[in-house]
């Protein structure tokens, strides 16, 4: 009985955060400067970190926490690049 | 036990995606960079930090990993939000509504041509 309703629940998730990561990439698209679209794709890695989550959720397995661990690791390493090439115009 | 669980998942899933849609509608319709980046720091460490409590109970395999995800995504989140704000402070992007400015002093001073001593 619970099973279904949290099922149902996981799926309407999966479904809001899939549409919220194509808003994203929209604003990626068309961002206003090089720093909007930058905080754009590091959202954009968030949610696809959440969309992981929730497909590991619906299958009850543990191998997409794998996945997102090193999505997470190197999402993070990404913008930190990024945003130090943006401002310093090199990288090391 | 599973039925509590199950509310417990319900509950923390249906709170996270509350706040995953309240950053990116910030991220949105928020004016400058600034204000954006306040917002899209909610997604990351409410939004998948409660979706990834969630798998704690739901998940019967290896909480190990689940727990390793939350503190890196709390380690790491604010540390990514500081170093885009700082590289659109340091890129001369303009503020709306600024109050006040403490980098401006900093500011002067890294760029002082005068030789000290």
């Amino acid at each position: 009985m619970i099973e279904t309703w949290v099922e149902w629940t996981l799926i309407f998730s999966l479904a809001v955060h899939i549409v919220l990561t194509g808003v994203c990439v929209w604003r990626v698209w068309r961002g206003q400067n090089v720093i909007d679209r930058l905080i754009g794709a590091d959202l954009v890695g968030t949610l696809a970190l959440a969309v992981l989550v929730l497909i590991a959720l619906i299958e009850r397995t543990s191998i997409y926490f794998d996945v997102a661990l090193g999505l997470a690791a190197l999402g993070f390493m990404a913008s930190i690049v990024l945003a130090k090439y943006l401002a310093d115009q090199r990288v090391l | 036990m599973e039925t509590l669980f199950g509310v417990i998942v319900i509950l923390a899933v249906l709170i996270g995606t509350a706040f995953s849609v309240i950053g990116v509608i910030g991220f949105i319709r928020l004016p400058d960079v600034y204000t954006r980046l306040h917002a899209t720091g909610k997604v990351s460490v409410f939004g998948v930090v409660l979706l990834l409590l969630a798998g704690l109970f739901w998940t019967p395999v290896s909480p190990g990993k689940d727990i390793v995800l939350i503190g890196l995504l709390l380690l790491a989140a604010p540390v990514a939000s500081h170093a885009i704000a700082s590289a659109a402070y340091r890129l001369g992007i303009p503020a709306q509504q600024l109050s006040r400015n403490d980098l401006a002093e900093v500011a002067e001073q890294e760029n002082d041509p005068t030789p000290q001593g």
